[in-house]
C-alpha cells in the first residue's frame, strides 16, 4: 500500500485580527497567495493536482461561497483542479488533510492541496448572521456555548490554576520568540503582500510576555474566572497550505517529504468542555497507529486556551518538552480555519528537524470535538 | 485667566458643516488650515476644536513630543475636547524648535504659550519668518495688551487677540481685540470662521486688561470673596446666594475658585494691579486673604491638585465620600452643611426680595451685586461699546444666566442707582442717564438696548441668525398649551417648541404634535421645524407620570399613553409636509424618538442623543426600536442578512448608549448621513428652516416599508450575547430581563425570517415589551431611583 505524505508546508504570517498587518487583506486573496507560494516552492505541475480542499470555520462574506474554488482561480491553478471548502470549525484544515488522505486511499487522486484560511478581522466569529436554533439553545445551551466559557469549565473541572495557565502562556511566547529570533519560522512562512507592503513576520508573538504582566489581566469570560486574554489564543488572521500526496508522486516530482500520515481520528466530547476534544481523538489515532503517547517525539497540540492545552497534556500524559517546540497558538495566533494545516505541517517539519519517529497533531473543536493526526518519519 | 465655570458642559456651541467651513469673508482668504503654538490646556483645546470644525491643524509645542502627548491625552480626557475620535486625525502635532516650517501654509496661527511678553515677542519673530503672506496671527493672551504685543512689529496689520475660554470646545465666548493697525479683513475672516466653523459668539473688545469677561468676572469673584469673609458667611451660604438667585452656575464663587485653581488668584491680582490704574475698583478691592495664601502654600489649590480647596472630600468609617468645607474665619475644615437662610427662600423668585432681606445672605447679595453691577456698568464704553456685548460675554464666558445689565434690569436700575447713592457710592454715568428706564426694552416686538447716546437701539443679530426668542417677542403663537407651542417662523414654516420642565414629553406635548400635524395638513404651513432654546431639546418622556400611573395600576391608561406617543410619532413621519428636528443639548429617550421620526435633522454639534430607556428598565416604545431597525437596515456598510441591523440596534439600545456629540450621533445612525450639523447654536434654527424649505419642494412623505427580521433564532443569539456579559458581571439580573424584552421587539417576536414584518407589528411588540417591563418591580425601582437621584439603578 502506498504511503501518504506531507510533501510541503507553507503558511502566511499570523497577525492579530482588527489591528494586525493582515486586517486589510481579503481572506481569499491571502489563501491564494499562500497556495501559490506552496505550488511554486514544490515546482510541481499544478495540472497533476486533483483538488484544493480548504478549511474555513466561518465560510461567509469574503471567505464565503465555495471559497476553495475561488482561491484556485486567484492562485492561478488550472481550471481542471477542483476545489472544496471544508468546515469543522477549528479542525477544518486538519479535516482537509484527512479527506485528502482518505481520497488517496480510495484511489481518488494522488496529489491534493490541503489548505485553510480565516480572516477574523473581516468575518466575525459566529458570522454576520448568528441564528441559533431557539429550541436547541433552550434545551441544550452548551451546543452554542462560548469558547471562553468552555475554557473556564475545563480549568475548573481539571483544576488548572490561573498561575499554571499563565506560566504555560509565557512559555509559549518564549518558545515562539526564540524560534522567530533564530529564524526557525522562516521556512514555513510565505510572505504575503497587502497593498504595496510585504508582510513576512508573525505579528502576535510577545517576547516580553511575563507572569507579572499576565497576572494583571482581568478575566475575559467570567467575572470570577481564571481565563484571561493572555491565556487564550488571540483572534488572528492567517492562512496555511500543505501538499498531501502519495510517496510515489513526491518521488516522481523530486520532492522530499516531511512525514507520512500514519493514522487519523476524530471524536466528539461534551460541548461544555470542548477543549478536552484532543484526548479522545488522540487516543483513537494513537491506537490506530499502534503506538502510545510515550512513543511520540513531537507533538503539536493547538493552544486554543492554556487551560485546555494543559488539561489535555495531563490527560494524555504528554511530555511538555515535546509539545509545541516553537510555541503554540497562544503566542502565534489561531486563525481558526488555518490552524489544522499549520499544526500538521509544523509537526511534519519538526519531526524531520528533530529527527524523531512519531509526531502527533491534535486540536479541540467548538461544539465538542477533537481531531488528531499521527505522523511518522519518512 | 481662561475660565471654566461649574455649569454642566451641556449647553454649548457649534457650526454649519453644511456650509463650507470658514467660508471666506469678503476681502479675506478663508481659513483652511490653522496653526496653534503651545500644547497646554488652552492651545491643545483650541487645536482640537478647530479639528472638530473639520479643519486641519498643526499643533506645535516647545517641549519635544509635548504636542503629540497632548493629543493622546485629549483622546482620553473628560469632558472630551474632541467631538469624535476621527477629529484627532486632523491634528498634526510637532515640535516648535524643528518643525516651525509646518506653519508655512496655515491661514491662521494662534499663539497660546506662557503669559510672558518677551517669550511671546520672540515667538512672533519666528512665526513671522515662516508664515505665508496675508496669514493671520493671533494671541490667546488673557492679560497682555495688544499694544505691547505688537509694539514696533511689522506683523501688526495681521495681528489680533483671540481670547478663548476654557474648555474651548464647550465655552461659546470668543473675545476679539483688534489694534489700530489690524486689517479689517483679518478681523472679518476670524469672526466669520469663529462664528460659523467654531460656533463661537465673537465679542469685540477694547484693548483693556482682562478684556470684558475676566475683568468683570474677576471683580465679581474678588467682591464675593471679600464680602463673604466680612459678613461671616459660610462658603456653602455664599455659593448658594451667588448661584441660583443670581443665575450663576451652582459652583457659586468658592466652588468656581476650586475649579479654576486657587493658585491663579495671586497671578490674576498681580496682573490686574500692574495694568489697571490705582483708583480702579478692581485694584482698590484687592486683598490678600491669609486663608488663601495658606491653602496655596499647602498645595490645596482646588480640584486639579486632588487635595481640594475650599471644599474637600473625605471618607467616613464606612468608606462613603463626604463633602467638607473650610470655615472662612477659623480656617478649619468641617462637614459641609446645607445653607438655611431665609433670604434664599425669599429671593427664590424675586432678586429684589433677596437683596432687601436683612439677613446676612441678603446683605451679601446686595453688597456683591452693588460692587459688580456698578463696576460693569461703569466699564461701558471702556471695554466695549454696547451693553449687550458685556452681557453676552458674561453669559457665554462665565455661564451666567443673565449679564450685569440684565441683572440690573431684574433689580430695577432706579433701585440700583438709589442703593448706590444710599451707600455713598458714585452712580455710573450710564446708569444715571438711564433714569427710570431699563437697559433693555421690547419695542414693536423687537429687543432694544440702551445705547451710549442715551437712545435705544435694536439689538442686532449677526446675518443669518434666527432666534426663537426673537420670534416669540414679536408674535403670538399659532397654538399653545401647557407643554408646547407652535410658532410661525416665516416663509410658511412653523416651529414646534417644547416648554415643559426639562422639556420632558407629556400628553400636552403629544397633543401639540397632533395639533401641529393637523394644522399643517390643512395647509397652515409648508414645513415644520421642531426646536426649542432650552438647555436640552428634551430629556424624554415624563417617567414620573408613568410611575404614578403604575403605582395605581392604571395599566390601561399607561398603554394608552404609549399608543398616543406612537401615533404622534407616526403622524410626524407621515405628515404631508416635511418635518425637521433641530436639537441642541440632550435629546434622550422619547426626545430622541421625536427626532428619529423627522424627515431630516439639523443638529447642533453639541447634541447628546440616545435611546436610554434601558437605564430605567424599559424599552423605547414610541417607535424608537422600529426606527433604529430601519436606519441600520438601510446602512450601506452593514453586511446583509437579518441579524446585523438587529445586533446594532440591540447593542446601542440595551446599553443606553448616548452619543456625546452630533458627530457621534452620526456614527450611531441616530443622524443619517444626509442630516446636517451646525456648530453655532444661534444658527441652528435658521439652518433647520432652510433645510425644511428645501424639502418642501415636491415633498412626499416616506412610504412605509416592511422589515426583514430574524425572529426567535435572532433572539436566541442575542440572549447568548447577554449571558456572556452577565458572566463577566457586566449585565445585572434585571438587565437580562430588559434585554430579553428588547430582543423580542427587535427580532420581530415569533416572525419567521422568510416573512416580512410590518412596522405596525414591531410597534406592537415595542408596546408589549414596554408594558411587560413596567409591571416588574425591578423596573419600577429603576424609575423611582432615577426620579429621586437622577442616576440609573443597577439592579
Amino acid at each position: 500500500m502506498t504511503d501518504i505524505v506531507i510533501a510541503a508546508y507553507r503558511r502566511s504570517p499570523f497577525h492579530f485580527a482588527h489591528k494586525g498587518a493582515l486586517q486589510k487583506l481579503r481572506p481569499d486573496e491571502m489563501a491564494a497567495q499562500v497556495v501559490r507560494a506552496l505550488v511554486e516552492q514544490t515546482g510541481v505541475d499544478p495540472e497533476t493536482i486533483e483538488d484544493l480542499v480548504l478549511g474555513c470555520a466561518f465560510p461567509e462574506g469574503e471567505q464565503g461561497l465555495n471559497v476553495a474554488r475561488l482561491v484556485g482561480f486567484l492562485a492561478g491553478l488550472p481550471e481542471g483542479v477542483a476545489g472544496a471548502t471544508v468546515n469543522r470549525f477549528c479542525g477544518s484544515s486538519m479535516q482537509s488533510v484527512h479527506q485528502a488522505a482518505g481520497a488517496i486511499k480510495l484511489g481518488a487522486g494522488e496529489a491534493f492541496l490541503c489548505a485553510g484560511v480565516e480572516s477574523m478581522s473581516r468575518v466575525p466569529m459566529m458570522g454576520f448572521n448568528p441564528m441559533p436554533h431557539p429550541g436547541l439553545a433552550e434545551r441544550y445551551p452548551q451546543a452554542y456555548m462560548s469558547m471562553g466559557e468552555t475554557a473556564e469549565n475545563v480549568a475548573r473541572r481539571h483544576q488548572v490554576t490561573r498561575a499554571d495557565q499563565e506560566a504555560f502562556a509565557v512559555e509559549s511566547h518564549k518558545r515562539a520568540a526564540a524560534a522567530q529570533a533564530e529564524g526557525r519560522l522562516r521556512d514555513e512562512i510565505a510572505p504575503v503582500t497587502v497593498g504595496s507592503t510585504t508582510v513576512a513576520e508573525d505579528g502576535c508573538i510577545r517576547a516580553d510576555a511575563s507572569p507579572e504582566g499576565l497576572a494583571a489581566l482581568k478575566p475575559a469570560f467570567r467575572q470570577d474566572g481564571t481565563v484571561t486574554a493572555g491565556t487564550s489564543s488571540p483572534l488572528t488572521d492567517g492562512a496555511a497550505a500543505l501538499l498531501v500526496c502519495t510517496a510515489e508522486y513526491a518521488k516522481r516530482h523530486g520532492l522530499e517529504p516531511l512525514a507520512k500520515i500514519r493514522a487519523v481520528a476524530v471524536a466528539g466530547c461534551a460541548p461544555e468542555v470542548m477543549g478536552m476534544g484532543p484526548v479522545g481523538a488522540s487516543q483513537k489515532a494513537l491506537a490506530r497507529a499502534g503506538i502510545a503517547a510515550r512513543d511520540l517525539d513531537v507533538v503539536e497540540l493547538n493552544e486554543a486556551f492554556a487551560s485546555q492545552a494543559l488539561a489535555c497534556m495531563r490527560e494524555l500524559g504528554l511530555d511538555e518538552a515535546k509539545v509545541n517546540l516553537d510555541g503554540g497558538a497562544i503566542a502565534l495566533g489561531h486563525p481558526l480555519g488555518a490552524t489544522g494545516a499549520r499544526i500538521v505541517g509544523k509537526a511534519a517539519q519538526l519531526l524531520k528537524r528533530e529527527g524523531g519517529r512519531y509526531a502527533l497533531a491534535s486540536q479541540c473543536i467548538g461544539g465538542g470535538q477533537g481531531i488528531a493526526t499521527v505522523l511518522e518519519a519518512v | 485667566m481662561g475660565t471654566t465655570t461649574g455649569a454642566p458642559m451641556i449647553e454649548t456651541e457649534a457650526r454649519a458643516i453644511t456650509a463650507p467651513a470658514g467660508k471666506a469673508a469678503q476681502g479675506a482668504g478663508p481659513i483652511r488650515k490653522v496653526g496653534v503654538i503651545g500644547a497646554g490646556v488652552m492651545g491643545a483645546g483650541i487645536a482640537a476644536h478647530c479639528a472638530n470644525a473639520g479643519v486641519p491643524v498643526v499643533l506645535l509645542d516647545i517641549v519635544p513630543g509635548g504636542a503629540a502627548r497632548a493629543v493622546q491625552a485629549m483622546l482620553k480626557a473628560e469632558p472630551a475636547p474632541f467631538m469624535h475620535k476621527g477629529a484627532a486625525r486632523l491634528v498634526t502635532p510637532g515640535d516648535l524648535g524643528s518643525q516651525a516650517a509646518l506653519l508655512a501654509d496655515c491661514d491662521w496661527i494662534v499663539e497660546a504659550i506662557v503669559e510672558r511678553l518677551d517669550a511671546k515677542r520672540e515667538l512672533y519673530a519666528t512665526l513671522d519668518a515662516v508664515r505665508k503672506p496675508g496669514s493671520i496671527l493671533s494671541s490667546n493672551t488673557s492679560t497682555i495688551p495688544l499694544a505691547a504685543l505688537t509694539e514696533g512689529a511689522g506683523f501688526a496689520r495681521d495681528f489680533l487677540i483671540t481670547h478663548f475660554f476654557n474648555p474651548p470646545r464647550y465655552m461659546r465666548l470668543l473675545e476679539v481685540v483688534q489694534g489700530p493697525e489690524t486689517r479689517p479683513e483679518a478681523v472679518a475672516a476670524i469672526t466669520e470662521f469663529a462664528d460659523r466653523a467654531l460656533g463661537k459668539t465673537v465679542i469685540p473688545c477694547k484693548d483693556r486688561p482682562g478684556f470684558i469677561a475676566n475683568r468683570i468676572g474677576g471683580l465679581w469673584m474678588q467682591s464675593a470673596m471679600n464680602h463673604a469673609v466680612d459678613l461671616r458667611l459660610s462658603v456653602e451660604e455664599a455659593d448658594a446666594v451667588m448661584g441660583a438667585p443670581l443665575g450663576i452656575p451652582k459652583t457659586g464663587v468658592f466652588g468656581l475658585l476650586d475649579l479654576v485653581g486657587l493658585d491663579l488668584m495671586p497671578h490674576v491680582a498681580a496682573s490686574m494691579k500692574a495694568s489697571l490704574p490705582a483708583e480702579d475698583a478692581y485694584v482698590l478691592g484687592l486683598r490678600e486673604h491669609a486663608l488663601v495664601t495658606r491653602l496655596i502654600a499647602e498645595g490645596r489649590t482646588g480640584r486639579k491638585g486632588g487635595k481640594g480647596g475650599f471644599y474637600t472630600r473625605a471618607k467616613d468609617a464606612e468608606g462613603n465620600s463626604l463633602k467638607r468645607a473650610i470655615d472662612l474665619w477659623t480656617g478649619e475644615d468641617r462637614a459641609s452643611e446645607k445653607p438655611a437662610l431665609e433670604s434664599l427662600e425669599a429671593g427664590r423668585r424675586d432678586l429684589r426680595k433677596l437683596v432687601e432681606h436683612p439677613d446676612r445672605g441678603g446683605r451679601y447679595a446686595r453688597a456683591v451685586l452693588l460692587d459688580t453691577l456698578a463696576y460693569a456698568i461703569g466699564l461701558v464704553p471702556e471695554v466695549a461699546d454696547s451693553i449687550e456685548s458685556v452681557d453676552a460675554a458674561m453669559r457665554l464666558g462665565y455661564n451666567w444666566r443673565w449679564g450685569p445689565f440684565e441683572l440690573a434690569d431684574r433689580l430695577g436700575p432706579a433701585w440700583l442707582a438709589a442703593a448706590l447713592r444710599e451707600a455713598g457710592r458714585p452712580v455710573p454715568p450710564l446708569l444715571e442717564r438711564l433714569g427710570e428706564g431699563s437697559f433693555y426694552r421690547t419695542e414693536a416686538g423687537r429687543l432694544q438696548a440702551f445705547g451710549l447716546d442715551g437712545a435705544y437701539h435694536d439689538v442686532e443679530r449677526p446675518e443669518g441668525v434666527l432666534l426663537l426668542a426673537d420670534v416669540k417677542r414679536r408674535s403670538q403663537p399659532l397654538a399653545r398649551n401647557g407643554g408646547a407651542s407652535l410658532w410661525d417662523i416665516g416663509d410658511g414654516v412653523a416651529c414646534l417648541e417644547f416648554h415643559t420642565k426639562m422639556n420632558a414629553l407629556d400628553p400636552d406635548v403629544l397633543g401639540m404634535i397632533g395639533k401641529a400635524v393637523a394644522m399643517g395638513t390643512k395647509g397652515g404651513f409648508r414645513a415644520l421645524v421642531i426646536h426649542n432654546e432650552g438647555e436640552n431639546f428634551s430629556v424624554g418622556a415624563n417617567i414620573g407620570l408613568a410611575l404614578f400611573a403604575a403605582n395605581i395600576a392604571a395599566w390601561g391608561e399607561i398603554e394608552g399613553m404609549v399608543e398616543q406617543g406612537q401615533k404622534a410619532m407616526r403622524a410626524l413621519r407621515n405628515a404631508p409636509f416635511p418635518v425637521v428636528g433641530a436639537p441642541s443639548g440632550m435629546a434622550l429617550g422619547g426626545g430622541c424618538e421625536v427626532l428619529l421620526h423627522c424627515d431630516a435633522i439639523e443638529a447642533h454639534a453639541e447634541t447628546y442623543m440616545g435611546l436610554v430607556e434601558a437605564g430605567v428598565g424599559l424599552v423605547p416604545a414610541w417607535g424608537g426600536c422600529t426606527a433604529m431597525l430601519r436606519r441600520w437596515s438601510e446602512a450601506p456598510k452593514l453586511p446583509r442578512g437579518p441579524m446585523p441591523p438587529v445586533a446594532k440596534a440591540f447593542e446601542m439600545i440595551s446599553t443606553a448608549q448616548v452619543a456625546k456629540s452630533a458627530f457621534e450621533a452620526r456614527e450611531l445612525m441616530l443622524l443619517r448621513p444626509t442630516d446636517g450639523i451646525t456648530m453655532n447654536r444661534d444658527r441652528l434654527l435658521a439652518g433647520a428652516k432652510a433645510r425644511a424649505l428645501a424639502l418642501a419642494e415636491g415633498y412626499k412623505p416616506p412610504e412605509a416599508r416592511p422589515l426583514r427580521l430574524p425572529g426567535a433564532s435572532g433572539r436566541a443569539a442575542l440572549a447568548m450575547a447577554v449571558e456572556q456579559q452577565a458572566a463577566l458581571g457586566r449585565a445585572t439580573p434585571h438587565d437580562i430581563v430588559v434585554c430579553g424584552e428588547l430582543a423580542k421587539a427587535l427580532t420581530g417576536g415569533r416572525r419567521d425570517p422568510t416573512e416580512e414584518t410590518a412596522e405596525e407589528e414591531v410597534l406592537k411588540l415595542e408596546r408589549q415589551s414596554f408594558m411587560a417591563l413596567l409591571r416588574t418591580p425591578a423596573t419600577l425601582a429603576r424609575v423611582e431611583h432615577m426620579l429621586e437621584t437622577g442616576r440609573p439603578l443597577r439592579n
